[in-house]
C-alpha cells in the first residue's frame, strides 16, 4: 500500500515542479544567441480541450521533460471565431513577439479564403515553424449500406444528388465539406449539387450515421478505426498519399481509386511574422530534434498521432500548395471570399 | 444478471485503497470546480488530464486508465453537485445547468431558507445520481440505440415542446413570457450559422462569429441585474440581513420534494442519454414540467423547494445519462464528455462499442465508482451547506461587490476577452431594466438556449427531406413530441373558454 502512496507524491511533486519550472536561465550551448531569455507562452487558439490545445500541451510537455527548451512554457486558450478571434490579435499586435507561438491546423488557411466568417489574417501572417502530426480525410457509411465502394457512391450523387445525405462535423465551407466534396470535386462533378448536412462535431455526425439520419459521412480518419474494428461502419476511401495502417488497412485511398484527391489533416507550430532569425533558428532546430526524439514518438503513441515532420521552409511550400487546393474547392462551391 | 456480476466486479475495482482516493480527490476537486464560478466542469476536467496522467505513471496501463477516468468523472459529476451553490446563495449560476435553480434558490435564500436549499440540491442531486447509475447499468444498451433513433426531425420536436411548454417560466403575464422567448431566439441568431455557414449579425467581428456566449448572458440578466436592482432600488429592509434557518430540511421540505426529484432524475436521465442535448436543458424541462404538475404554480419563481430540487436532480441525472452514448457508443454528448473520452484515448481505451468487451475492468470500475462517488459527495456536501449558508448572512453592503467581481472574474476565465465582460455589464443593466418592469428572464435565457439547436436541427431534417415538412410527422417519436407540444398550448385555451379559472393571462 506503501506504493500508490508514493506514486502519488511523486505525481503531486512532479506537477509542482513542472509548473514552478526552470527559472534559471541557461545558454544553448550550440546556438550563438541567448535566445530564449524568457518564459515562452504556447496559444491553443481554441478552450481547454480541443485537439489544439492537445497538442500544445503535448509539445510543451515533452519539450520540458527532455529538457529541449529550458525556459518555462505555458499554453494558453484564446477561444473565439474558430481561431479568428486570436488571429486578428496576434498578427497585429504580437508581430514580432519572438515569445508566443500558436498551435493551428488546416482551419487557418480555410477560414482566411472563405467568404462567410472570414479570418483576414491567414498564416501568411505568421512564421510557419514546423509540421508535427498528420490525419486524412475519410468517406465513410453505415457497415450495411447500399455504397460498397466510393466509385458507386460518386455515381449515384452524379444521378441522384437529392438521394444522397453527407454529414459532417462542420459548418459548409469548412474541413468535413470540404473532405466530403474533395473526391466529387476532383471527379469533375460540380460540388453544389451535394447535399451536405452540417452537426455540431465529428461526434454527433456518427451518431447521425448510426442512427441512419445520413447516408455517408466525411470525417477524419483517426477517429473512426474504433467503428471500423466493432463492424458498425465501412470507410469507402481515405485522402491519404498511401493506405493507412492497422484497422484500415483495406481502406483504398482516393488515387488509387483513379481520383487524383489528396488531403493532409496537419498540426503544426506557428511564430510571429517578424520573428527573429536567432528565434526562428531555434525553433527550427529545437522542433526537428523534437520529431526524432523517443520521448515525442511515445507521446505521439499514447495520443493516437501519426507523426510527420516538415521544416519551416517544407512546411510553407506545402501550405502554399494546400491552400491552392482549398481555395479552388471554395471557389467551386461558390464560397470563396 | 450478468450485468451485476460485471457490477460486482466493478465495486472489487472501484473499492481499491488507491481508487478510492482518486475518487475521493475528483469529488472534492468538483465540488471546488463547481463552486467557484469562471471554471466549468469542461475546463476543470481538461487542465487535470496532464495531472492524473503524472499520478498514474507508474501503475500499469489499465489500472492507470482505471484511476484516471475515475478521478475525472469524479470532477465531472461533483461539479454538478457544487454548481447549485452560487446559483441558490449570490444568484450567480457557474455552470449553465444551475441557471434555472437560481429562479427559486435565490428567493430561498433571501427568505432565510439558504440551508433548506443548499441541502436539498444535494440531496436531490445524491438521488438522481444513484437513480441514472443504476439505469445505466440495467438500460445501457436499449438506450444507446434510442439515442441514435434521435435525428433531426426528432430534436426538433423535442425543442419545440421546450418552446411551448415555455409558460411555465412565465411570471405574471404570458404576453411578455413570449416577448422574452422571441427576443431570446433573435440574439441566438448571432454568430455562424453552422448549417449554411453564413455569418449573420457579426458585422465582421471575429468575437461575434462564436455568438454570444450562455454564461455571459445568464450571469449578466440574474447576478448583476440582481446587484443593480438591490442598489438602485436601497431596499427598506437595509440593516436586516437575512438569517439562516435550520439546515437539515424540514419534514414537509423533503416530502414536497420527494416527486420532483423522482421526476427530476428519470426526466434528467433520459434528456442526457440523447446527445447535443444535455444538462441545461433536463433542468429546464423538469423545472416547467414540476411547475405544470404543481398544485400551486404560483408559488413557482418566489422561493418553493420543488424549484430548486428538480432542476438540480435533473442536471445531475443528466450527466449520468450522458455516460451511456459516450460509454457505448463513443459518442461525447457535451464538451465535458468530449474531454473525459479524449482522457480514455490517451490511456488506449477507446470507448465505443467494443469498450464493455475490451476493457471491462475500465467501464465497469468507472460505474462503480460513480456509485461510491456519489455516497462520498452527499457525506462531503451536507457540513458544508452549513458553512456556505453563512455566506448569506454578509450585509450587502460587502456582499454586492463580491457579486459584482466573481461574475467578472468567473465570465473572464471562461471566455478570456474583455468583450465578454462588457457583454455581461450591459446584460446586467438591461437584465435590471428588464425585471424591474416585470418582464421575465427566465425564457429569454431559455430561448437562447433553444434557438440553435431549435434552428438547426429543423434545417438538418428539411435538408435531408428535401425540403418535405412532413418529415416532422412521418417519424413516430417526432409525431408524439408535437403532439404533445400542441395540446400543451391548446388545453389551458380551451379550458379557458370553457370558463374554467386556468391561468393563462392574469394581468392583462
Amino acid at each position: 500500500m506503501k506504493k500508490w502512496m508514493s506514486f502519488i507524491v511523486m505525481g503531486v511533486a512532479m506537477f509542482v515542479l513542472s509548473a514552478c519550472g526552470s527559472s534559471n536561465v541557461t545558454k544553448e550551448s550550440n546556438q550563438h544567441s541567448n535566445y530564449p531569455t524568457k518564459p515562452i507562452v504556447f496559444v491553443a487558439p481554441s478552450g481547454a480541450g480541443g485537439g489544439w490545445d492537445l497538442t500544445a500541451r503535448a509539445v510543451t510537455k515533452v519539450l520540458n521533460e527532455t529538457k529541449l527548451v529550458k525556459q518555462t512554457m505555458t499554453v494558453e486558450n484564446k477561444p473565439g471565431g474558430g481561431g479568428a478571434v486570436f488571429m486578428a490579435e496576434y498578427a497585429t499586435q504580437d508581430k514580432n513577439n519572438d515569445y508566443k507561438l500558436f498551435v493551428s491546423s488546416p482551419p487557418i488557411i480555410i477560414n482566411n479564403l472563405k467568404a462567410e466568417g472570414n479570418s483576414p489574417f491567414g498564416y501568411k501572417d505568421t512564421t510557419p515553424l514546423a509540421q508535427l502530426t498528420k490525419d486524412f480525410g475519410a468517406i465513410v457509411v453505415k457497415a450495411d449500406s447500399k455504397f460498397q465502394s466510393l466509385p458507386q457512391l460518386i455515381d449515384e450523387i452524379k444521378k441522384k444528388p437529392k438521394s444522397v445525405t453527407i454529414a459532417g462535423g462542420s459548418a459548409p465551407g469548412s474541413m468535413d465539406h470540404l473532405i466530403a466534396i474533395l473526391p466529387i470535386y476532383k471527379s469533375g462533378i460540380d460540388p453544389k449539387i451535394v447535399k451536405y448536412v452540417s452537426y455540431d462535431g465529428g461526434g454527433e455526425a456518427m451518431a447521425a450515421l448510426l442512427g441512419g439520419n445520413a447516408d455517408v459521412i466525411a470525417t477524419d480518419a483517426s477517429s473512426v478505426e474504433e467503428y471500423v474494428k466493432a463492424r458498425k461502419v465501412r470507410v469507402l476511401a481515405v485522402s491519404a498519399p498511401e493506405r493507412l495502417g492497422g484497422n484500415l488497412k483495406d481502406v483504398p485511398t482516393m488515387k488509387e481509386l483513379g481520383i487524383d484527391a489528396e488531403f493532409t489533416i496537419w498540426r503544426g507550430v506557428f511564430g510571429a511574422k517578424q520573428m527573429s532569425d536567432d528565434a526562428k533558428r531555434f525553433w527550427e532546430d529545437t522542433f526537428k530534434k523534437l520529431s526524432e526524439h523517443e520521448k515525442w514518438k511515445e507521446e505521439l503513441t499514447t495520443q493516437g498521432w501519426q507523426p510527420e515532420y516538415k521544416g519551416s521552409d517544407e512546411f510553407v511550400q506545402f501550405l502554399q500548395e494546400q491552400e491552392k487546393l482549398i481555395r479552388d474547392m471554395l471557389k467551386s462551391l461558390g464560397m470563396y471570399k | 444478471m450478468e450485468a451485476i456480476t460485471f457490477l460486482f466486479d466493478g465495486f472489487q475495482t472501484a473499492l481499491q485503497p488507491h481508487n478510492l482516493l482518486f475518487a475521493f480527490i475528483g469529488v472534492l476537486i468538483g465540488t471546488a470546480v463547481g463552486v467557484l464560478p469562471g471554471i466549468g466542469p469542461m475546463s476543470g476536467v481538461a487542465l487535470l488530464i496532464p495531472v492524473t496522467a503524472s499520478m498514474t505513471t507508474g501503475l500499469d496501463p489499465a489500472q492507470a486508465a482505471t484511476s484516471s477516468i475515475i478521478l475525472l468523472a469524479g470532477v465531472y459529476y461533483g461539479a454538478m453537485y457544487g454548481g447549485s451553490t452560487t446559483s441558490i446563495l449570490l444568484n450567480t449560476p457557474g455552470e449553465s445547468s444551475s441557471v434555472v435553480t437560481t429562479l427559486d434558490g435565490y428567493q430561498m435564500a433571501k427568505q432565510g431558507r439558504a440551508g433548506s436549499a443548499l441541502a436539498i440540491a444535494a440531496i436531490g442531486s445524491f438521488v438522481a445520481g444513484i437513480v441514472s447509475l443504476i439505469a445505466l447499468v440495467l438500460l445501457a444498451q436499449p438506450l444507446s440505440n434510442l439515442a441514435l433513433k434521435f435525428g433531426p426531425a426528432e430534436y426538433f420536436s423535442l425543442m419545440l415542446l421546450g418552446l411551448a411548454a415555455v409558460s411555465g417560466l412565465a411570471g405574471n403575464s404570458m404576453t411578455k413570457a413570449w416577448m422574452m422567448t422571441v427576443f431570446g431566439l433573435l440574439l441566438s441568431t448571432i454568430g455562424l450559422d453552422s448549417v449554411s455557414g453564413v455569418a449573420r449579425f457579426t458585422y465582421d467581428i471575429s468575437v461575434l462569429y462564436g455568438g454570444l456566449e450562455f454564461l455571459t448572458v445568464a450571469v449578466g440578466l440574474f447576478a448583476l441585474g440582481e446587484v443593480f436592482k438591490a442598489i438602485l432600488h436601497k431596499e427598506k429592509n437595509d440593516g436586516e440581513i437575512a438569517k439562516i434557518g435550520r439546515i437539515i430540511p424540514s419534514k414537509e421540505d423533503l416530502k414536497e420534494s420527494a416527486g420532483p426529484i423522482a421526476r427530476g432524475s428519470l426526466l434528467g436521465f433520459f434528456v442526457g442519454v440523447l446527445p447535443g442535448a444535455g444538462a441545461t436543458l433536463a433542468s429546464f424541462f423538469s423545472y416547467i414540467v414540476e411547475k405544470k404538475l404543481s398544485q400551486t404554480p404560483e408559488k413557482f419563481g418566489k422561493g418553493t423547494i420543488a424549484g430548486v430540487a428538480a432542476p438540480e436532480s435533473a442536471n445531475n441525472a443528466a450527466s449520468g445519462g450522458a455516460m451511456i452514448p459516450l460509454l457505448t457508443l463513443g459518442i461525447p454528448g457535451s464538451g465535458t464528455t468530449a474531454i473525459l473520452m479524449g482522457a480514455l484515448i490517451m490511456y488506449n481505451v477507446q470507448p465505443g462499442p467494443l469498450l464493455f468487451d475490451e476493457h471491462p475492468d475500465v467501464a465497469w470500475g468507472l460505474i462503480a465508482s460513480m456509485f461510491i462517488g456519489n455516497i462520498m459527495l452527499l457525506i462531503l456536501n451536507m457540513p458544508l451547506v452549513k458553512i456556505f449558508a453563512k455566506i448569506i448572512e454578509t450585509p450587502s453592503k460587502y456582499l454586492l461587490p463580491l457579486i459584482i467581481a466573481i461574475s467578472i472574474f468567473g465570465v473572464y476565465a471562461v471566455q478570456v476577452t474583455t468583450f465578454d465582460v462588457l457583454l455581461l455589464i450591459a446584460f446586467g443593466v438591461f437584465g435590471y431594466l428588464l425585471s424591474s418592469h416585470d418582464f421575465p428572464l427566465a425564457p429569454l435565457v431559455l430561448g437562447l438556449v433553444l434557438g440553435p439547436m431549435i434552428e438547426n436541427n429543423m434545417r438538418r431534417a428539411l435538408t435531408s427531406s428535401n425540403g418535405d415538412f412532413m418529415i416532422f410527422f412521418e417519424k413516430p417519436i417526432s409525431l408524439v413530441l408535437i403532439i404533445a407540444a400542441v395540446l400543451w398550448v391548446l388545453v389551458p385555451l380551451f379550458m379557458k373558454l370553457k370558463g374554467k379559472n386556468v391561468v393563462i393571462n392574469e394581468d392583462m
